[in-house]
């Protein structure tokens, strides 16, 4: 049986990226080999700044207090986290391109590839998700 | 009475996923069939170690709770301890076992970790682990019928070929023993979970 987590990020607030890496770095800590698609508003997620500080949606800033008397991890600890544990993560060159985004633009150890890539992993998954 | 562990990791107060991160990283450190007990407050993370356990081959051993504090007891697996490699001549299977439990003359040896025997073990049976053994050959009885167990059977395959070795004669190996066990046990009443 494969032991491949496909995963496609496609949106960019705070609760995307905590459903993206938290399902990424469960999995790594169970010797799955993950990798990460990020698209289109994902790529927020890897990017220096925005990583930063992701927006709430709209009509949730409430839970800013929550997630911080949860104790639960910042994103960019998360995002380092899950690199460390081999979390392979691919920016979309297409987006990039439509966006005007450089890799420099983006986090460390993070490779660009296009669609194919992804699917060239993705084909074998045992997993595959969207978010 | 508290339960043996090797080492202890502090997760308290941390929330998902990192609980189970953390597990993983030390037990990357911890020897092969030794012992972690994993302190966290996240209350989903009694599923989450069990799960984590079954997907990557060590063996969970229980959960106890004291007030908002969980402990759990993970045991280090040894990567070739799923293959049964069984060289002792002398076995018995658990319904076997199960038949002589009353019978006179009869010692149940358990040479698992003292924390799998605390979870979960065959009442009047003797804890004497795998690695300490040697050092406790006098407290058995060598004209008694020693029948050794473990989880699996391997180890307990282990420790009869020692008794052997120290000249015992009456001993049988218990396949596959505790882990699929249907007879009487002692469970760990301890926490208030």
């Amino acid at each position: 049986m494969s032991n491949k987590v496909a995963i496609i990020s496609s949106n960019g607030g705070l609760f995307d990226a905590y459903k993206v890496f938290n399902i990424a770095t469960a999995a790594a800590s169970a010797d799955q080999e993950v990798t990460i698609f990020f698209t289109f508003e994902g790529l927020n997620l890897i990017h220096k700044q925005a990583h930063q500080n992701l927006p709430l949606p709209a009509g949730k800033e409430q839970f800013a207090e929550g997630f911080k008397s949860a104790n639960v991890p910042a994103i960019p600890e998360l995002v380092e986290m899950a690199v460390e544990m081999g979390v392979k993560i691919i920016a979309c060159q297409m987006t990039m391109d439509v966006m005007n985004l450089k890799k420099e633009d983006f986090i460390e150890g993070i490779d660009v590839g296009g669609a194919m890539t992804f699917i060239e992993f993705a084909k074998d998954a045992n997993i595959t998700l969207t978010f | 009475m508290a339960i043996a562990a090797n080492e202890v990791l502090d997760c308290k107060g941390l929330a998902c996923p990192m609980p189970i991160v953390k597990t993983k990283k030390a037990m990357e450190k911890l020897e092969s069939g030794k012992v972690i007990e994993i302190q966290a407050t996240d209350k989903g993370s009694t599923a989450d170690i069990q799960s984590w356990a079954k997907s990557t081959g060590h063996q969970y051993l229980g959960t106890t709770s004291e007030g908002e504090v969980l402990r759990h007891y993970l045991r280090k697996a040894n990567p070739d301890e799923v293959k049964e490699d069984t060289k002792f001549p002398h076995t018995v299977d658990n319904v076997m076992l199960e038949k002589v439990l009353e019978q006179e003359n009869t010692v149940i040896l358990d040479v698992r970790e003292p924390a799998e025997y605390m979870f979960s073990h065959i009442p009047g049976s003797l804890s004497i682990p795998l690695g300490e053994l040697e050092n406790n050959i006098e407290k058995l009885d060598r004209e008694k019928d020693i029948y050794v167990v473990c989880r699996t059977g391997n180890r307990s395959d282990r420790a009869s070929q020692i008794l052997a070795d120290k000249g015992f004669t009456k001993i049988k190996n218990v396949v596959p023993g505790m882990s699929e066990w249907m007879g009487p046990v002692e469970k760990f009443q301890g926490g208030d979970k």
